[in-house]
């Protein structure tokens, strides 16, 4: 339907996906494949998180950045040809039922799982508060999403002016934490998920991983081990969103 | 009004609707949400192991030039599993279904192959030998022709339906695998499993994925798969299941000339869930086209004798 830049650093990708739009929940994902008309390379289709969806329209958008050859490849694509597209796909967040703050902390490309989320939270009446995190003003996303949805709180913070350092964010974190938060939702940081767990909050992470099915047969994104008497989690069947049991 | 072209195959005992099926480890339940499994050839599941094991640690998946990486290490949730949860699922779609097996020892094959013995609803068993053996310093159980042939008879004498062998691509002679293979009593020879190959990441020093080595398959192997069929159809009797790198149904015509009777789907499933059913009908439609009354008239129909070496086919 259209695919330009937001930023410098992404471009989004608008389809005309109605059964995916119809079914669509915040944090599921689809599969994109990236090889066009005939081709047969590149190998593997690209796992990529719904920035957001309208049932009305059956639309769904997409937005990633230029990492590597796959999305170099799907940059190229323009409006009016077909991209064989599955979704959605995996376990979505889930808002549990009398749920009346959440916080969301989001980091670069990660914030883009985020998004949908703060729409379908705060239509619910629930008190949203999202930090978005990025090396630069240019690689915060979904700012505006989230202002537009409705959330109570959009704070962004980057790397080039120290807003983004830790302490701040956890100190953040901590004066929202205190207002009574029911659920801390992540995508996108390491560090944000540490701070996240310390809270004693229940905490559900959205995860990455490489994957060529997409649907679970596949096994190429586990995570497991040599020895374990059992496969670990799939990111694209059990995930990728997990629910950390509060401490 | 011109008949459609048959599609119907014979592995060995083993009749097929059509010679297209999946690769094991590239196919699940889960694709019947997907595609029409009932058009397929056959089902063949991922590898069953007597016990549960996990696979390897991330990253699982690598890209390459028109290829893949995979060091998912086949986990398994071993026969128990296999018999309570996972084999009804496949209950639910006609085509005959091929369980493959795999060990890390002789014993083990042996163990899953009883384990699975007179269970309703296996057509037949594929014997994945591109498992390291632990008896021999890790070394592949399919790269000794004896001890392949060993595998195949244990397990053709505990089964009592058509035992097929998967061979690996990692070996000098493919022909003397296969040989040792058709001496232990296999019905059919499916070649190749994945090459063994690598990637690095030069920036971060380290392999791309989570073990060093890893599984090549994809487009970029097809041409050494296709040589390896060639070999084995050359070398056995028995049917030739072809796999590697095939993503259209050019390249199951190319498989099907140099001698196999069916072919085998797997990275091209990833690439485009709807693969295999597109292969399908683009077969029927290209034979058509061509006039072949019956897919069988091509098998191992390659023409080498004119220095040309033409084929009495149109590409397109």
């Amino acid at each position: 339907m259209d695919h330009g830049p937001v930023t410098s650093e992404y471009l989004r990708l608008g389809l005309h996906a109605p059964a995916i739009a119809d079914l669509a929940q915040p944090g599921q994902f689809v599969m994109l494949t990236v090889a066009r008309d005939a081709d047969t390379a590149p190998v593997l289709p690209r796992p990529m998180a719904i920035f957001r969806w309208e049932r009305r329209t059956g639309r769904i958008e997409i937005v990633y950045r230029v990492v590597g050859e796959g999305t170099h490849r799907l940059s190229q694509w323009s409006v009016g040809q077909v991209i064989v597209t599955v979704g959605p796909l995996g376990r979505g967040f889930v808002i549990p039922s009398g749920t009346r703050r959440i916080v969301l902390l989001g980091r670069g490309i990660g914030t883009c799982s985020l998004t949908a989320l703060a729409a379908v939270a705060a239509a619910q009446g629930v008190d949203v508060r999202a930090l978005l995190s990025a090396r630069h003003a240019d690689a915060l996303v979904g700012g505006d999403a989230c202002r537009a949805s409705g959330a109570r709180e959009v704070r962004e913070v980057v790397d080039n002016d120290g807003s983004s350092d830790i302490g701040l964010v956890g100190a953040w974190l901590k004066e929202r934490r205190a207002l009574g938060v029911d659920q801390i939702y992540v995508c996108g940081s390491g560090r944000l998920l540490d701070l996240a767990t310390a809270t004693g909050v229940s905490v559900q992470v959205s995860l990455e991983a490489h994957m060529a099915c997409g649907i679970g047969y596949c096994h190429g994104c586990a995570s497991g081990h040599p020895g374990l008497g059992e496969e670990s989690p799939l990111v694209c069947r059990d995930g990728p969103v997990f629910q950390l049991p509060a401490v | 009004m011109i008949a459609a072209p048959d599609l119907r195959v014979d592995l060995g005992d083993l009749p097929l609707r059509n010679p297209v099926m999946p690769a094991s480890g590239c196919f699940g339940p889960e694709l019947g949400d997907l595609i029409d499994i009932n058009r397929l050839g056959a089902m063949v599941t991922k590898t069953v192991f007597a016990e549960p094991r996990s696979g390897n640690r991330a990253h699982r998946l690598a890209e390459t030039y028109a290829g893949m990486l995979n060091s998912v290490g086949i986990p398994s949730r071993g026969a128990r599993a296999f018999i309570a949860e996972l084999l009804p699922r496949y209950r639910n779609w006609s085509p005959p279904l091929i369980v493959s097996i795999g060990g890390l020892t002789v014993g083990a094959y042996l163990e899953i192959a009883e384990r699975l013995t007179r269970v309703a609803g296996i057509a037949a068993f594929e014997v994945n030998v591109s498992c390291p053996n632990l008896e021999a310093g890790g070394l592949e159980i399919g790269a000794e022709p004896q001890v392949v042939e060993a595998v195949v008879r244990g397990v053709k004498e505990r089964v009592e339906v058509p035992v097929f062998v998967k061979l690996t691509p990692n070996v000098t002679s493919i022909a003397a695998i296969a040989r040792a293979a058709e001496t232990g009593g296999a019905s059919a020879i499916t070649a190749v499993n994945a090459l063994m190959g690598m990637a690095v990441d030069w920036r971060t020093r380290r392999p791309r994925t989570g073990t060093a080595m890893a599984g090549f398959t994809g487009p970029a192997i097809k041409p050494v798969a296709l040589r390896c069929v060639w070999q084995a159809a050359q070398a056995v009797a028995i049917p030739v299941i072809g796999v590697g790198g095939i993503a259209t149904v050019d390249d199951v015509l190319e498989f099907i000339l140099a001698g196999a009777t069916a072919v085998q789907i797997g990275s091209a499933t990833f690439t485009r869930p709807d693969t295999m059913v597109r292969i399908i009908a683009a077969l029927e439609a290209r034979l058509s086209d061509e006039g072949v009354v019956s897919v069988r008239e091509l098998i191992g129909a390659l023409r080498t004798d004119s220095p040309s070496a033409t084929v009495p086919m149109q590409a397109g």
